[in-house]
């Protein structure tokens, strides 16, 4: 008789657990569908015919047949672009590079290099510099925006490159945040043994310390780059001619030509531009996730 | 003699330790002079200065308060305030939608990983690109909701152009694109967790629901104040996504998709002779964003524990 009864409460748990995961998994299904149906709306557009994308009929599956017009047409827009031939926004896509690698790597190699000097070696004047630093966090970016345009025009950088490029070579406060917490935990024995080797402090940081932090320092350069491949406001001020644009100002400027007229060739010009960091970003997922998830562990 | 050796060495290492460490340690401090410490100050000292043109700072005068009464007594500025913090609404939104997701990820389920993947994709797409992404959904014209809903180009919503509408897109979108951040940090925070807790209030007889929310929501409650804090923050400059949707110097329906930093941005770029109000602007968005941290810091000490 007893044992009946906790047979059935036994039932009664499981149908509840059972109803809670299809719960869970309902959950998770919709908000996955949230995330994804915009995607796959800018997908299907960017496969249409002009004229289909610009009626109020949307059909997932395209009436009139799937079409890579859209694309032919980026492909085909040159003009702006300063190179001959090269599509504008393929342009915009090696403008972004060369003008963001260079400051991403040495800002990484800057960045890194002081937080281990921060975490590792004693000198004068430390936690004062580290307040310091821990001040340029604090300061709200958008406020520096007019000084920093006015100082740029004096000196002739305003529609160069410069502007985007040389801060960011002396490293971020936040990168060198992260790597000193990283460089922390890293016993100091071996730093100790090191340099009873007569190792001097720089060789320190190049043979011991940089092949240890290799992820840290992957996830920390992975978002500086997509930072800077995602920047707009940056470009949008400092860069007026048009051979200088970078992705997300010619993206921009393709908008204006084709938003009207060629809807499929707006979406395209998205899907192209979102692929890079969407692709790098599912190839390197554990190193943005621990990145993310360690910069905001602490406060 | 061999300890005053000795002596001499470690005297001697110590000082090339604290060369080589302050060479080292110098480089971004050096930049945060050059790049952040110099523009602020000039910040302060243009917010006071009438400058000619489009930053002729060698012809600016002194402007005693002027910019900030102009600023101040200009309804454009009050309303991109009051546009900043209707868009910031998605910012609580974000939170608990964030919370729920990871939570839900912590139980023991099936396509984790592909699950999460979804999740943070928006976080690395541009804004250009999530702009041009919604617009093609809200587009009043072609866009794909009014079909869904069946409209004609009679019937059809102006979502982007009315004012009933822009801004509760805008929210939308900010939601769309804001989770993932939340999700990633509450998913780290929850695995942090202390497990002997949740089986103590088990054998207390706690339910889940009531160990959720006594011991999950304060054990998390740094991981909450640090994306209220810095979401705020972020919310407060907001630009980007407004400025694409409202095509260029477009403000939206009405202005109302004028923030603050739009607000700032038309007059430092887009106008003549106004960089003095727009550092004016700027230094009164510094000052707003010091008082809500403070009072976030304060508030806190009420309900986040670190322990």
């Amino acid at each position: 008789m007893i044992k009946k009864i906790k047979i059935r409460k036994d039932t009664s748990e499981m149908v509840k657990k059972t109803l809670a995961k299809t719960l869970i998994y309902v959950v998770l299904v919709l908000f996955a569908l949230w995330i994804f149906i915009p995607f796959s709306l800018v997908l299907v557009t960017s496969l249409k015919t002009a004229s289909e994308a610009n009626s109020l009929n949307f059909k997932w599956w395209p009436e009139e047949g799937f079409t890579l017009q859209g694309y032919q047409a980026v492909f085909e827009y040159t003009t702006g672009s300063a190179i001959e031939g090269v599509p504008l926004l393929i342009m915009g896509f090696f403008n972004t590079l060369w003008i963001i690698l260079p400051p991403t790597i040495l800002g990484l190699f800057c960045s890194s290099l002081s937080a281990y000097a921060f975490a590792k070696l004693r000198f004068k004047g430390k936690n004062w510099l580290f307040s310091l630093l821990l001040l340029t966090m604090m300061i709200p970016g958008t406020i520096l925006l007019t000084p920093s345009y006015i100082i740029f025009n004096q000196i002739g950088w305003v529609d160069t490159p410069l502007p985007l490029m040389i801060p960011g070579m002396f490293g971020a406060a936040t990168c060198v945040f992260f790597m000193r917490q990283f460089y922390m935990g890293i016993p100091t024995e071996l730093l100790e043994a090191a340099k009873l080797d007569g190792m001097d402090y720089f060789t320190m940081f190049w043979k011991i310390m940089v092949p240890l932090s290799v992820p840290a320092l992957l996830a920390q350069g992975l978002l500086g780059f997509i930072g800077g491949y995602n920047d707009y406001l940056g470009p949008l001020i400092y860069l007026q001619s048009p051979e200088m644009y970078t992705l997300q100002i010619a993206l921009n400027l393709l908008k204006d030509k084709f938003s009207l007229s060629n809807v499929p060739a707006m979406m395209a010009a998205t899907i192209i531009s979102i692929v890079p960091t969407i692709t790098l970003y599912l190839v390197a997922q554990k190193y943005f996730v621990e990145g993310i998830a360690t910069s905001g562990m602490k406060l | 003699m061999y300890l005053s050796n000795i002596y001499n060495k470690r005297k001697k290492s110590g000082r090339t330790e604290n060369i080589s460490g302050l060479l080292m340690a110098l480089i971004p401090v050096v930049g945060f002079a050059l790049f952040g410490l110099i523009p602020l100050v000039m910040a302060i000292v243009i917010a006071f200065m009438r400058i000619p043109g489009r930053g002729d700072i060698a012809n600016g005068t002194f402007n005693s308060i002027n910019n900030f009464v102009e600023v101040l007594s200009d309804k454009m500025f009050w309303k991109s305030i009051g546009n900043t913090f209707v868009m910031a609404l998605s910012l609580p939104i974000c939170i608990i939608i964030a919370l729920i997701i990871a939570y839900l990820l912590t139980k023991n389920i099936k396509g984790k990983k592909v699950f999460r993947s979804i999740y943070f994709i928006p976080y690395v797409c541009c804004a250009v690109a999530v702009a041009l992404m919604w617009e093609l959904i809200f587009n009043q014209n072609h866009g794909i909701l009014n079909s869904l809903l069946g409209l004609t180009r009679e019937t059809a919503i102006p979502w982007l152009t009315s004012s009933d509408y822009y801004l509760g897109v805008m929210i939308l979108i900010g939601v769309w694109s804001g989770t993932a951040y939340g999700i990633v940090l509450y998913g780290a925070a929850l695995t942090n967790v202390n497990s002997t807790l949740y089986e103590a209030a088990k054998v207390d007889g706690a339910n889940s629901f009531q160990s959720f929310i006594h011991i999950t929501l304060p054990a998390i409650s740094p991981t909450t104040f640090f994306l209220v804090t810095t979401g705020l923050i972020g919310a407060l400059q907001e630009f980007v996504r407004p400025q694409i949707i409202g095509g260029g110097n477009g403000t939206g329906p009405n202005n109302d998709g004028l923030t603050i930093v739009f607000y700032l941005y038309r007059n430092a770029f887009s106008y003549d002779n106004t960089m003095g109000i727009a550092a004016a602007t700027a230094f009164l968005l510094a000052l707003m964003i010091l008082v809500l941290t403070v009072i976030n810091f304060a508030v806190s000490k009420k309900w986040v524990s670190y322990d």
